[in-house]
């Protein structure tokens, strides 16, 4: 059941951002530091340079540390969603990922959804034993099972996503979702076909089909000036839904598709305006009518949260000279706060209702609402409004910018 | 100081002249030159297009309003004169207000860009001049430009007036080579005024401008007579009386004196406030003794080109009435009145004297009284015969009646001149032919230059003919045209009907015979500005109610962004409330948000109907 206000309540989500990535993906735009990477032959991947160890040590600290201070700032239950994003968490290490979890262990339900982001390479054999071990939901960042459409995406060349699946598979994860795009430049309708067929073959719980945004400005949007015309993109995206809908998946959020009770309970829990938490530079949390972000920068994060001296070696790229007159006490990092109100809270839950198909109640979200825009929207099929609720349906959901756009009142 | 400040000149030595020129041949350039060097205005308030005081003259290098300048210049002959100068526009959109300064003058000096030679307002004004009984002056002028073909230019100048090779003066207003001849030939060949200072007080009135802390300002030449500070005057047209609170003379700002004498050219202000009673045209007199007879005044100017003019936001109609009244103060040929759309809300209905004008009244209004405008097309003044013999006076399509209702419909035919190298005279036939034009004769200027005459529609010129003109004779034709008279033309009203409902900001008048050429590309034109919609939206064009052409905006088929999660939800959602108030700017018509270049969409037809 939806709760009346929204984000309000005890925490029950939680979100980690691992800053770390082994090397930047021009598409991404999500905060990370590169991390160079030195691969033993079939060992773990450890950063090139044993100095790069110890930032990753004291950002594991950090997390814990913010969360215990969370945790005494806010009414927080059993947690029944906790996602390490990034970022590449799997960068971590299989030992520092052990204690990250650890950190929050004590307060996860019985059954808590725990998911780690990876990529295909760091997805090895120890990262996939502990996974299973933890129970842990894998989420793999493939992107593109065609090695030329990672290629056109800039990606460095990455081991076989499939491989690293089937890995994770043997090893024994019992729940894995893949992430892929389309829309990417040069990409045919042969080409999705193609990542429909391996999907079939893999067989995941959990597919994540993103349509790739090409911003302008970006190296991305250098290398391909010409990009796909809507009516392409807006066919391939229809091959997408209805690729997956075949294959049993069901389209539960504009991008996401589950097999049945395999949805991401902890993005659901974002779309249904549930209270998190963001742990992490760059992380964003949400309780009650309050927003904020911690700042996107990793030494200052660390500096605030572990500010005891330490003769640890620090590259200077990754921590920041240390102002002895800072506060010897762990404090929250630098955050940027924003404030919610009725209003804003009312247009969010119809733009995520919108995203997901979920109905809600008019008398919910009426200030925000244009009322005469409801009534052509129905006609066109968009929009159904049965008992006093309106849903965005399945036709709505691929305009469903447009119509919120339309249903907002001016 | 200036020598005049001796108020006093004698008749004998005041001479009153315009420069009269086509479009850019140089006239704001050669006054330029005489103000220079007759040292009216110091070297450091020199600026260029000095008499052009608004600023969007000076931006697009046109001069919209008359300015009129007294200037004191010692003759060869030792002796000083006043020289006023008034200083005419040049399009063919404010013919008139050349027609008035005219009036105020002895001689004109006929101004010929000597790389191009005789223009279409060269020669129009040139009549104007002649019909006036002016002493022209013909001057060729850029003779310092390598492209400049001075015996052609002379042998045209030859033509048009008669004028003889010594007659014709050779400057460059640009170095200031020849303007002191050009100053001289004024002196010595312009006819002295004409006036009787005994007689009974009497002043043309050939402009004005309103000042809002001083009123009208009137613009006069003194005929007969002399006016003085706190004299009783009286407008002979109005029969407003008032006491002259300040009159002067333009030095080129206003400088007060204590009278104007006869044959002079000056300032009257009286704090009249209304310009309805201070009309340009009317004659001044002396009240307590007045002059019994008024000067021949002007004809009325009549609006020739209409169009709705709507604010895009709905609550500044108020706005927008206040910013036209201001500007009508100064400009009697703008009139407007209030008009309701159902597509575009409340807003005026405009008339102009032509798209330049139209043009310069719509970027006033934007700019000095920061209003965000939305043009119709604009159309002609039609009249409608109905059946039961009444007449309809049509400046809105929308307005135009049932078919059924309508016995004929006359719209207004210009007669038109068009000025051409003889090469081109195909390319001119070719366009004419395609606006309806009647050919009506046609002369060789000189063996290269040739004048073609036509009788067409105005409503076929109001669009782009010039454009056009320019584009298919590399811009070496030029155009002037006068209203000629009604005429009847098979016009039918061509409808859009959007999604189902007709919108009456679109709809035009067209001859039937090129209904569904416009109607087709009408729609194509819109189907290209109106933005896809979540919905199917139909475009129809129809007359009466025959569709004869249709296209469609298909809905749009995605329009969501792939990803949302916990720290992207602020961002995505000020990004829909930002598309919210992006639409704005739409007008939203049923169902259909239409964005507000669509309205301009018929502007761009009549380009691509030559095509045809």
């Amino acid at each position: 059941m939806q709760p009346r206000d929204a984000f309000a309540g005890p925490v029950r989500h939680v979100y980690v951002h691992v800053p770390f990535c082994a090397a930047r993906c021009d598409y991404c735009d999500f905060y990370s530091e590169v991390v160079p990477l030195r691969r033993a032959e079939g060992g773990a991947p450890e950063p090139a340079k044993p100095a790069a160890s110890a930032p990753l040590d004291r950002f594991v600290d950090a997390v814990s540390t913010e969360w215990e201070l969370e945790r005494a700032a806010h009414e927080v239950h059993g947690v029944r969603t906790l996602y390490f994003g990034g970022g590449t968490p799997a960068l971590l290490g299989v030992g520092r990922l052990e204690r990250l979890y650890q950190a929050f262990a004590a307060q996860l339900t019985a059954h808590a959804e725990v998911t780690v982001e990876t990529n295909p390479d760091e997805a090895d054999e120890a990262f996939a034993v502990w996974a299973a071990r933890r129970d842990v939901r894998i989420s793999l960042g493939v992107q593109s099972f065609l090695p030329r459409m990672r290629a056109a995406l800039g990606r460095r060349p990455a081991a076989d996503p499939s491989a690293a699946v089937r890995r994770l598979r043997a090893a024994g994860v019992r729940d894995i979702s893949v992430d892929l795009i389309h829309g990417i430049p040069g990409q045919t309708a042969d080409d999705v076909d193609h990542d429909l067929v391996v999907l079939a073959d893999l067989a995941p719980d959990h597919v994540s089909w993103y349509e790739l945004d090409v911003v302008p400005g970006t190296s991305l949007a250098r290398r391909h000036p010409q990009v796909p015309s809507d009516d392409e993109r807006a066919a391939l995206y229809r091959q997408v839904v209805r690729g997956l809908e075949r294959l049993g998946y069901r389209w539960y959020e504009v991008s996401n598709f589950a097999r049945p009770g395999r949805r991401a309970r902890h993005n659901v829990a974002y779309w249904r305006a549930r209270p998190y938490l963001g742990l992490g530079p760059g992380a964003v949390s949400t309780v009650g009518g309050r927003r904020w972000r911690d700042a996107a920068d990793v030494a200052d994060y660390v500096a605030a949260l572990d500010p005891s001296p330490r003769d640890l070696p620090s590259p200077q790229d990754l921590s920041s000279p240390r102002d002895p007159s800072s506060p010897r006490e762990p404090s929250p990092p630098p955050r940027e706060v924003e404030s919610l109100g009725r209003e804003t809270l009312a247009r969010e839950r119809l733009m995520l209702a919108a995203r997901c198909g979920s109905a809600v109640p008019l008398a919910d979200v009426r200030p925000v609402l244009d009322p005469g825009a409801v009534a052509p929207l129905v006609a066109a099929g968009l929009l159904s409004l049965h008992s006093g609720r309106i849903r965005v349906t399945r036709k709505g959901r691929y305009v469903g910018d447009e119509v919120c756009v339309r249903l907002f009142r001016a | 100081m200036l020598p005049f400040a001796v108020a006093m000149t004698d008749l004998t030595h005041i001479r009153n002249f315009s420069i009269i020129a086509h479009i850019d041949h140089g006239k704001s350039t050669l006054a330029d030159r005489i103000l220079e060097m007759t040292g009216t205005v110091a070297e450091r308030d020199m600026k260029e297009q000095l008499l052009d005081k608004m600023e969007l003259e000076r931006e697009r290098g046109i001069t919209i309003k008359s300015q009129a300048v007294r200037i004191a210049y010692t003759a060869r002959d030792g002796q000083t004169y006043q020289l006023n100068l008034i200083d005419t526009p040049g399009h063919v959109d404010f013919t008139y207000e050349v027609s008035r300064s005219l009036a105020a003058c002895e001689a004109a000096v006929l101004l010929v860009d000597a790389t191009q030679g005789v223009e279409a307002q060269t020669v129009a004004n040139a009549y104007l001049a002649i019909d006036n009984d002016l002493e022209i002056i013909p001057v060729l002028n850029k003779i310092d430009l390598p492209a400049a073909d001075v015996a052609e230019a002379e042998l045209e100048l030859h033509e048009l007036t008669g004028a003889s090779h010594e007659e014709i003066l050779l400057v460059s207003a640009k170095t200031g080579e020849g303007v002191v001849d050009v100053l001289e030939a004024v002196v010595g060949r312009a006819p002295a005024p004409s006036g009787d200072p005994a007689a009974p007080a009497r002043a043309l009135i050939f402009d004005s401008e309103y000042d809002q802390y001083r009123g009208v300002i009137a613009y006069v030449r003194v005929v007969d007579g002399h006016f003085a500070r706190r004299q009783l005057i009286r407008m002979m047209g109005t029969g407003q009386q008032a006491e002259v609170e300040e009159l002067g003379f333009f030095g080129p700002d206003m400088k007060p004196a204590e009278r104007l004498e006869t044959g002079e050219v000056g300032y009257i202000i009286t704090g009249v406030k209304d310009v309805a009673h201070v009309r340009v045209g009317d004659t001044v007199t002396d009240a307590r003794r007045p002059a019994g007879e008024a000067l021949p005044g002007y004809k009325v100017v009549r609006p020739m080109v209409f169009t709705g003019l709507f604010p895009t936001e709905g609550d500044k109609f108020e706005d927008l009435r206040d910013a036209l009244e201001k500007l009508k103060l100064n400009d009697a040929a703008l009139s407007y009145e209030p008009e309701s759309s159902s597509a575009l809300g409340f807003g005026f209905r405009c008339g102009f004297l032509g798209l330049l004008h139209m043009d310069i009244v719509r970027e006033r209004l934007e700019r000095e009284h920061d209003l965000e405008l939305i043009t119709t097309l604009p159309n002609v003044e039609f009249h409608v015969y109905l059946t039961d013999g009444t007449l309809q006076v049509v400046r809105n399509p929308a307005e135009m009646p049932d078919a059924g209702r309508i016995e004929r419909v006359e719209e207004p035919f210009v007669s038109a001149s068009v000025i051409v190298p003889s090469d081109y005279v195909g390319a001119v036939m070719e366009l004419c032919q395609g606006r309806r034009a009647e050919f009506v004769d046609m002369k060789y200027l000189s063996p290269h230059r040739v004048e073609m005459h036509y009788r067409l529609p105005l409503g076929e010129i109001v669009l782009d003919f010039f454009d056009q003109l320019k584009s298919k004779t590399r811009g070496y034709a030029s155009l002037d045209y006068e209203f000629w008279g009604y005429r009847e033309s098979d016009l039918v009203k061509l409808e859009i009907v959007l999604a189902g409902q007709p919108v009456d900001a679109l709809s035009l008048i067209v001859p039937r015979e090129r209904a569904h050429a416009r109607g087709r590309m009408l729609v194509e034109k819109l189907r290209q500005k109106i933005p896809r919609q979540l919905f199917e939206v139909p475009i129809q064009a129809a007359i009466g109610n025959r569709v004869i052409a249709r296209e469609t905006i298909k809905a749009k088929r995605k329009d969501v962004l792939a990803k949302c999660y916990g720290g992207d939800i602020t961002r995505k959602r000020k990004l829909l409330e930002k598309q919210k108030e992006g639409k704005k700017r739409m007008k939203q018509l049923g169902v259909v948000e239409v964005p507000q270049e669509a309205f301009l969409a018929v502007l761009e037809l009549d380009a691509g109907d030559q095509s045809r």
